[in-house]
């Protein structure tokens, strides 16, 4: 899958978890960049994004990320 | 508790399936009713009660979250848990002395994130299901 298709889809499960249709994620992004992305929503958002790729991620894993490139990065590779 | 501790917990005869069993008294409804302050006919008055169609009183179908709160709470291998989200769908009145089979299925493991989610139903006596949702826990 394209990084872009896989940046939509995550995208959209932001979008749908924040319910914020005005989320536009980048590369760049971070947590700080996103009102209500906190600790709960980002475990959150791991399950959801691990439910809507099939895919699992180690906690070293996600600790690593800085920004949404490198989660968008990581999925890729799964 | 590690989550592979969890995990290893949870397995059972039937699969990763958890019950328990609970039971509508006058105690559990007054208290109920004395914490949530709802007086609602549906609940307060017979009468309203079999004008509306039912049998006898409904019971506050929110009992049955406390009941979940208990089954996460307490009968979980470890209390070391946290509730992120809950949800309910009621299908069945429930009633005064009604015993209630609680039957919670683990439908995910996240371990990156120490989550764990479940699909949970109740069912009366009668073998109707009365209510069904999910839960999603986090280990502390």
């Amino acid at each position: 899958m394209e990084k872009v298709e896989i940046l939509t889809r995550v995208q959209d499960i932001f979008r749908d978890l924040l319910d914020d249709e005005s989320i536009v994620l980048t590369s760049e992004t971070m947590a700080d960049d996103v009102e209500g992305w906190d600790s709960l929503t980002h475990i959150q958002l791991i399950v959801a994004i691990e439910k809507s790729f099939k895919i699992k991620f180690t906690s070293r894993e996600i600790l690593s990320w800085k920004n949404v490139g490198e989660m968008i990065d990581n999925i890729s590779l799964k | 508790m590690d989550i592979n501790e969890f995990k290893r917990s949870v397995e059972t005869d039937k699969g990763r399936i958890l019950t328990h069993q609970f039971f509508i008294t006058e105690s559990i409804y007054k208290s109920f009713q004395e914490c949530s302050g709802d007086m609602n006919p549906l609940h307060t008055d017979v009468t309203f009660a079999l004008k509306k169609g039912f049998r006898e009183r409904v019971m506050y179908g929110n009992i049955l979250n406390t009941f979940v709160s208990y089954f996460v709470g307490e009968c979980l291998p470890t209390q070391d848990v946290i509730i992120h989200s809950q949800d309910i769908i009621y299908k069945k009145p429930v009633y005064m002395n009604d015993r209630l089979h609680l039957e919670a299925k683990i439908d995910g493991i996240y371990e990156s994130v120490r989550v764990v989610e479940f699909s949970f139903k109740f069912i009366n006596q009668d073998s109707q299901i009365v209510a069904r949702g999910h839960i999603q826990i986090g280990l502390l």
